[in-house]
């Protein structure tokens, strides 16, 4: 048993603290007004390497292990990069980027992990539908073999990236009968015949990550883009639920502790009835839930991350409980941080206002927290 | 980073969990519906049970016939012991991971050798004696206090709500030594047989929950010690040993809500899945479900902040004081949630006296109050989040 980050780790956390708080935290609230994504941002990005940061030299990454990738998170997290521009990192690098490193072949990896890596590629991942969202082995997404190519027609919803994606991973079914046993995924680029995406969706939070649908339309994708085996898409699909329930939610830990401190500092300067508002119990009792939310989620994540690294089995109980934690407390922490500021936290120009729209999405994203508590009660009951 | 326990402490823990499910859990129902002044005899014997496995030596040097494991190892050994009877538990850590600790922390050689090794056997049982009627965790608010005449000290004052006083052999009086100096270095802490002439040990006090665990108050009147009877040989020291001695408080009401999170758990999974209705198993609806789901989070997360903050101790970490009030209230809060969650599964059932999970519900509520307050924990909590970023 060891819960110690090494020195390494440490650094590297501080490096990117640095650079996120001095080269990206100040251009995300303007971005985050305008509700677009934000090349500047993910230049910045790309220019600090996280784009790649869990794949190997020789493919334009870093080599980081999950731990590393969560650091990162957290880091830029804390260091005020909004939500929306974390999620756009994450949809690229662990839903797009890791599928094709993890199930692609020799020629898609080196065709598709350095664009990606760099960042000039931009990617995405669809599997939800506007008809499956929690239920997705219910996709109406199909594909079909037609000499060389796979036609796919079909439409896909709430896809981070895709307005600016150039490559997606894409989950069609080639039996709808079959349920989740004829998922397959396919790497299909924006040029495909037949692939188009929607206008993005104004969202509620995480407003620097552009959203919208995808369109398949006769799309005509190469048999050399299929991703894995025919009918092998599911275990693609759940394949990735360490790195969900781990590097996803890093930020999130990194954005709530960004909240405390904010919260803290405001507690301490301003002043009502002759006496820092931090005086009151009230205000006390929020900041020391924050800590204890920090203190909690770190611990969960790292968990589920450090279990990877060491070749320890998911357990499909721990990763559900990260999700739900982070999620629906983290939401609440968010709240009391307004609350904390009271009329100014309303106001955008305050991190803690644009923290609150960000932070609905962990409850949300990647399996509500009701499907978190359906997965860990029917373990239970088992 | 490695979150998963060394195979010595799986190993421990598959052993504890074999030991208190036969040894120790059997007595629990008994425990709580006997008599107060009737469950001193039963919990001598769990001790003495405890002692067996050598539990109560875990902490304590092997010279001493204990086994030196590290507070991490305390605590998952002390999850089994609750899950099986937490007013076990309580006297036990009292004894031994209070008392036992500040000897081991503090005391001189020959104070370790008096009662150490009795203490591991069970042949002592030891209680601190800090609390009194108008002080709880406002440790300086204490009355109590000890006069030098000649060599001796005269320790004069009134003790409340002591756990283990009723059986206790010996006892850790904290007095002011010095009523001019600041707080901080006017008390001691006295060690004070049960015989000692002036001590005496008050009825056994009523309490909703934790009913096999003795607690009563004590009176001091000019009771007569020798400077041997100081804790470490020095006076002045008491309330940082004191101070010090909370924190395995903290740890000990955070371990014994996990562990009371564990049985609540048992219980209500398996009632979910016997218990029908309208066609189904109960656990088949979300409303029951879900609040199962709730406790395991709840009840895992509170077990990671607890080993966290007890490995923070055993590395010798700053922070560990904070997370050992983080995991206290978290895991304390949570255990009330937890606790009431259960009896809502079990419904009538789990309100009828005499079952399971209304045991657990009455127990389970001390861990929000025990060494200090979720209230207090938030107040130190949040002192050292707003003094870490005072302008």
């Amino acid at each position: 048993m060891d819960f110690a980050f090494s020195d390494e780790q440490k650094m590297f956390r501080d490096t990117l603290y640095r650079y996120g708080k001095e080269e990206i935290a100040p251009l995300c609230e303007e971005a985050d007004l305008k509700g677009e994504f934000s090349y500047e941002i993910w230049n910045k990005m790309a220019k600090m390497g996280v784009l790649g940061l869990p794949f190997p030299e020789e493919l334009g990454g870093q080599g980081a292990d999950i731990v590393m990738c969560c650091i990162a998170g957290e880091a830029l997290g804390h260091a005020g990069v909004d939500g929306g521009s974390l999620l756009a990192w994450g949809a690229h690098t662990y839903l797009c980027a890791c599928n094709i490193f993890n199930f692609g072949t020799e020629e898609q990896k080196k065709k598709y992990v350095p664009r990606l890596a760099s960042g000039e590629w931009i990617g995405c991942m669809g599997l939800t539908e506007p008809g499956a969202g929690s239920d997705a082995a219910s996709i109406r997404t199909t594909a079909v073999k037609k000499g060389d190519k796979y036609i796919l027609n079909g439409s896909k919803t709430f896809i981070t990236n895709a307005p600016v994606a150039d490559v997606a991973v894409v989950f069609a079914t080639l039996d709808r009968s079959k349920r989740h046993e004829g998922i397959t995924a396919f790497i299909v680029e924006k040029d495909f015949p037949g692939f188009s995406t929607g206008k993005p969706f104004h969202k509620m939070g995480c407003k620097c990550s552009a959203t919208s649908e995808v369109f398949f339309e006769d799309c005509e994708v190469p048999e050399e883009n299929l991703l894995g085996e025919e009918c092998g898409g599911w275990q693609i699909a759940l394949s990735g639920v360490e790195w969900d329930r781990s590097t996803l939610l890093s930020p999130f830990l990194g954005g709530s502790i960004y909240s405390l401190e904010l919260c803290a500092r405001y507690a301490n300067e301003r002043h009502q009835f002759n006496r820092p508002i931090g005086k009151f119990q009230a205000v006390q009792h929020r900041i020391a839930d924050m800590k204890v939310f920090v203190e909690a989620v770190r611990l969960a994540i790292y968990r589920v991350a450090s279990a990877k690294d060491n070749g320890v089995m998911l357990n499909p109980l721990q990763a559900a409980v990260n999700k739900v934690y982070a999620g629906d407390e983290g939401f609440r922490m968010a709240s009391d941080a307004v609350q904390i500021f009271g009329g100014y936290g309303l106001m955008h120009e305050y991190p803690v206002e644009r923290n609150l729209r960000d932070a609905k999405l962990g409850a949300i994203g990647g399996g509500t927290s009701d499907i978190m508590r359906m997965i860990v009660s029917r373990i239970m009951l088992m | 980073m490695d979150y998963e326990l060394t195979n010595d402490q799986k190993e421990l823990q598959q052993d504890m969990a074999r030991f208190c499910k036969e040894e120790i859990a059997p007595k629990a129902k008994v425990l709580d519906e006997s008599p107060r002044d009737k469950t001193g005899g039963i919990i001598k014997e769990n001790l003495k049970r405890l002692a067996r496995v050598n539990y109560l030596g875990l902490g304590i040097e092997a010279r001493y016939k204990g086994r030196d494991l590290d507070l991490v190892s305390q605590c998952i050994a002390g999850e089994e012991v609750a899950k099986a009877c937490a007013s076990t538990f309580l006297s036990a850590w009292s004894s031994a991971y209070m008392f036992g600790a500040m000897l081991k922390l503090f005391g001189t050689d020959e104070q370790k050798d008096k009662y150490l090794p009795g203490l591991v056997k069970a042949d002592i049982i030891g209680a601190l004696a800090y609390t009194e009627p108008d002080a709880g965790v406002d440790i300086a608010g204490i009355k109590t206090t000890a006069e030098k005449k000649g060599d001796k000290w005269v320790i004069n004052g009134t003790k409340d709500l002591v756990t283990n006083a009723p059986i206790a052999d010996v006892f850790l009086v904290l007095a002011y030594t010095d009523t001019d100096a600041e707080s901080g270095s006017g008390m001691t802490v006295f060690i004070i047989d049960k015989d000692t002439k002036g001590l005496s040990v008050g009825k056994s006090i009523e309490t909703m929950g934790l009913r096999g665990a003795p607690i009563a108050g004590i009176n001091i009147d000019n009771c007569e010690v020798s400077d041997d009877s100081i804790l470490g040989g020095e006076t002045g020291k008491g309330f940082s040993q004191i101070e010090r001695i909370l924190e395995n408080g903290k740890l000990g009401m955070a371990t014994m809500a996990v562990g009371i999170g564990m049985a609540c758990m048992d219980k209500s999974t398996q009632y979910a899945k016997e218990r029908k209705a309208f066609g189904r198993q109960i656990g088949k609806f979300q409303e029951v479900g879900f609040k199962l789901a709730d406790m395991f989070t709840y009840n895992d997360l509170g077990r990671m902040l607890t080993y966290r903050a007890a490995w923070g101790f055993d590395k010798g970490e700053k922070e560990a004081s904070i997370l050992a009030s983080c995991a206290k209230l978290f895991a304390g809060e949570a255990i009330t949630n937890i606790a009431n969650w259960a009896i809502q599964v079990f419904a009538g059932h789990g309100y009828l006296k005499g079952t399971d999970v209304e045991r657990l519900y009455r127990d389970a509520r001390f861990c929000e109050i025990g060494y200090g307050t979720s209230e207090m924990q938030r107040s130190v909590i949040s002192k050292d989040a707003l003094d870490k970023f005072a302008s």
